[in-house]
């Protein structure tokens, strides 16, 4: 996986061109583990009667 | 004393409306620019950088109103908001969220003008010699990292908001009216009342 896009300038050089879209779904998916990580804690605190 | 039932408003018509109408926006500017990278080819640019400067709008009028009329300290965090059920207007949670999306905006409202010379519109002419393709380079990483941030924001942010627990914020967001019940859970009410 690629964390950045690289291009070239006029004279060769390698440049950055921006974010590697390999990113997207990391930042979809680090969305869904939020998720099923704070319904987890929250289902377990209900278990123990935590409301 | 207020009754625990009594309703109060806690967001105005206005603020709302710059809500919902933010929201819109920022999913049609996400639409716009993460579908051609998943292979949904359309005309994309034109529709991109209109809903880019309307957002930049709607966002110097909401800065505007909490400047001048809002208290933009409700916002902050303070010491207090680590105590349960010590929050004032905003949990700790909902101030966390609100600076997410502070940076992330701020971040490609920025970006998204400077990228305006360098692609073209028909107010400004396009020039992508201003700059060294270097800067240019740096400045599209902090735009994309703003719209993947942003990606990662209204996930999170739209599962808090449905979640059952929580609907009370979401209905005073549509309808302007939270109960003093609801804000007892997770709020301080004295701190509510001295509009804190």
């Amino acid at each position: 996986m690629n964390l950045l896009r690289f291009g070239h300038d006029s004279y060769g050089n390698r440049i950055i061109d921006g974010a590697s879209w390999d990113l997207l779904p990391v930042a979809f998916w680090a969305g869904i583990a939020v998720i099923v990580v704070h319904l987890v804690v929250r289902a377990l605190r209900r278990g123990k009667g935590g409301g | 004393m207020a009754s625990d039932n009594q309703k109060i408003i806690r967001h105005a018509g206005i603020d709302r409306a710059f809500h919902w109408v933010m929201a819109a926006i920022m999913l049609v500017l996400l639409a716009t620019s993460l579908l051609p990278m998943l292979g949904v080819r359309f005309a994309w640019y034109g529709v991109h950088w209109v809903s880019g400067l309307l957002l930049t709008v709607i966002i110097a009028l909401h800065v505007l109103r909490a400047l001048f009329w809002q208290k933009p300290r409700g916002i902050m965090i303070k010491p207090s908001d680590l105590k349960a059920g010590g929050a004032g207007k905003y949990t700790l949670a909902q101030k966390l969220m609100h600076q997410a999306w502070t940076v992330a905006v701020l971040v490609a409202i920025v970006t998204g003008l400077l990228l305006l010379r360098k692609a073209g519109v028909p107010f400004l002419e396009r020039d992508p010699y201003v700059r060294s393709m270097a800067s240019w380079g740096i400045i599209t990483l902090l735009h994309d990292l703003a719209a993947l941030l942003s990606v990662f924001l209204v996930l999170v942010h739209v599962y808090f908001a449905i979640l059952p627990e929580k609907r009370a914020y979401l209905r005073a967001m549509t309808k302007g009216f939270i109960s003093r019940s609801d804000l007892a859970r997770e709020h301080d009410l004295n701190r509510v009342d001295r509009g804190e």
